[in-house]
């Protein structure tokens, strides 16, 4: 019997990601080139009207900062719990993980209500600050971008937890104690030895948290409101609504570039201390 | 471990199950787009069964928007995933302009003569009507007697916005554009008034989470219509609805047979199903709060009319002439409203 080659059996997959994600890729590229919803006319024009729109570069500039914020949040909530998992008894390391991935087994849409239930002017976090006499008027949380970043913290940490605690788990519990035996102090130890160690996963985390808050719609357009405008609510709107289709494909592919963009960075920065650690 | 002569067999059996659901597509049956919520939810307990009972036809549903159903059989390109829409007017006039509809047979309808004049035309039947208002909480602020109310304390700062991408929103932005001086085709007065009042305003949503964050206190005052606050009224929330003096807006839903149906003539047993007089009756009833087309059927006591007849003294818009103006719209509000 031939043995077959190791490229023929991935020829499936190939074939499969060719139909089912390069061609659809390549015909909303096409699209693009449009001028007309009617998708008779080539031309430039939905680009030259996106691009010539400064609008757009505030609302492409507020989709990657809130991309960015929501990946330092969960960094300097996430970090911490990790350092607490490693050194927790393994009966309560399975109940933190049940914990941390929790969010992943809800629904999107009823972990986004839930955050419209503590976020609201009648909400949970407002009703305890007022009746601890702290504020009198309730604050505005919901549809404001401090609120829409607490939420997505949440939502998206499991994405953040998961890769660093496998990283940090397989880490060698030696070399703490070697770096403590050398006489560094225990912020030393965290920062010139835990911190590098755990880069990959870090760095992994960060890649998964930026992709997925970036266009996390609906999150951003129910706790957010429509007045915080993000590339995905310009591609839902022109789709869905207004059906100029060449102007949702700009705007698609917009989105697209930019967040790999910012996604292929960080992984030339996830090798790049790969390297270092290993090197 | 597998042979390869079995993982054939597997992606074989696998490939023949795919065409299974063209099989479960057999006679006696019709496949209808449904709005997703109250509308799904009624169907699917009242006409669902009246259509199975008097006909034997077996009623699919699939949720969609309005808007979704359009760019749906749109991408279809001739193989409509339904047989049958249910459209707002709006999306309807995109639809037809779009000829993704079927010209319709009124005479095949045997409940054509329960419906009133005008509900049965060339491209489907109306099933019901939907009339657009305010809502407010009586226990926090007082009755707004109309539009020009909502931008002034204490509605103002308790007032809830949703901008032009459903129905309801955009006759209701209309509404206040013309109590401002502006009309049906001039908008901007709605602009420059809710651009004075921005940063007071409770909540500029998705139409989706309106009611959710009526019900949570995020706001007090919005538009909407008495489906809406019947419905949230049935679970408990202090809501109430109140007729602008202007007067409250009121427009159609309809159903259509999709071009290239295969269903046609079980699309139109399930159109004469949803019209009956008994699907009707039940369809007002709480927790659906329909109002209904047919003439035989009463009106329920909580809306702001006796009879269908009434409709004429509502405020109707012309969708042929706000379809080509709503994409502008959409991009105007999107900027103005931006934070």
């Amino acid at each position: 019997m031939i043995k077959p080659a190791e490229w023929q059996l991935a020829l499936p997959l190939a074939l499969a990601f060719a139909s089912i994600f390069l061609a659809p890729l390549l015909m909303l590229v096409g699209v693009s080139f449009f001028n007309d919803d009617k998708i008779s006319q080539p031309g430039l024009a939905q680009w030259a009207k996106f691009l010539g729109d400064p609008f757009s570069y505030k609302v492409i500039a507020d989709t990657l900062l809130l991309g960015v914020k929501t990946v330092c949040a969960t960094i300097v909530v996430g970090y911490p719990l990790a350092l607490v998992y490693l050194d927790a008894p393994p009966r309560l390391q399975k109940v933190m993980i049940f914990v941390i991935v929790m969010p992943l087994l809800l629904s999107v849409v009823v972990r986004t209500f839930a955050w419209i239930v503590v976020l609201g002017r009648e909400g949970v976090i407002n009703q305890l600050l007022i009746s601890l006499g702290i504020i009198s008027e309730p604050l505005r949380l919901l549809q404001t971008e401090l609120g829409l970043v607490i939420s997505l913290t949440q939502i998206e940490m499991p994405l953040m937890l998961l890769p660093l605690i496998s990283v940090m788990s397989r880490l060698d519990p030696n070399l703490r104690d070697a770096s403590a035996a050398l006489g560094a102090s225990r912020w030393r130890t965290l920062f010139t030895v835990i911190v590098p160690l755990s880069m990959p996963g870090l760095v992994a985390g960060c890649l998964l948290v930026f992709a997925s808050s970036t266009t996390a719609f609906i999150s951003q357009t129910v706790i957010g409101g429509v007045r915080l405008i993000y590339l995905p609510l310009l591609i839902w709107q022109q789709s869905l609504v207004v059906f100029n289709w060449p102007f949702a494909a700009v705007v698609s592919i917009t989105l697209l570039i930019s967040v790999l963009t910012v996604v292929s960075a960080l992984s030339w920065l996830g090798r790049r201390s790969g390297g270092y650690v290993h090197g | 471990m597998f042979s390869r002569r079995s993982l054939l067999a597997g992606a074989t059996a696998l490939g023949g199950a795919s065409l299974l659901p063209t099989l479960a597509h057999a006679k006696g049956s019709v496949t209808a787009a449904i709005y997703p919520g109250t509308w799904e939810e009624a169907y699917r307990s009242i006409v669902v069964p009246a259509l199975k009972k008097d006909s034997d036809v077996e009623l699919e549903l699939q949720p969609l928007f309005a808007v979704d159903q359009v760019a749906k059989v749109k991408a279809a390109r001739g193989a409509p995933p339904f047989d049958a829409f249910v459209l707002d007017p709006g999306p309807r006039i995109m639809a037809i302009e779009a000829g993704l509809i079927e010209k319709f047979d009124g005479k095949k309808l045997m409940n054509a003569s329960k419906l009133p004049a005008g509900f049965v035309d060339e491209w489907g039947v109306c099933v019901g009507a939907q009339v657009v208002g305010i809502a407010y909480n009586p226990k926090k602020v007082p009755a707004p007697k109309g539009w020009k109310d909502l931008f002034s304390e204490p509605w103002v700062s308790r007032l809830g916005l949703t901008g032009f991408q459903t129905t309801f929103g955009t006759v209701s932005l209309i509404e206040i554009a013309k109590v401002f001086g502006g009309s049906e085709t001039n908008v901007e007065p709605a602009f420059v008034e809710l651009k004075k009042v921005l940063p007071k305003i409770a909540a500029v949503g998705q139409p989706a989470a309106m009611a959710g964050l009526f019900q949570q206190g995020q706001c007090d005052v919005m538009y909407t219509n008495t489906q809406t606050v019947a419905t949230l009224k049935g679970r408990g929330v202090d809501i109430e609805f109140v007729k602008p003096e202007t007067g409250a807006v009121a427009f159609y839903t309809t159903l259509h047979i999709t071009k290239g149906a295969t269903e046609v003539a079980n699309a139109y047993k399930y159109f004469d199903a949803a019209v009956s007089k008994g699907v009707q009756e039940a369809l007002t009833k709480p927790p659906y709060n329909f109002i209904p087309a047919n003439k035989d059927v009463v009106m329920p006591s909580y809306l702001p009319m006796k009879s269908l007849d009434e409709f004429n003294s509502f405020v109707l818009h012309d969708w042929a002439k706000i379809n080509p103006l709503r994409a502008g719209w959409i991009e105007k509000f999107n900027k103005e409203m931006a934070k």
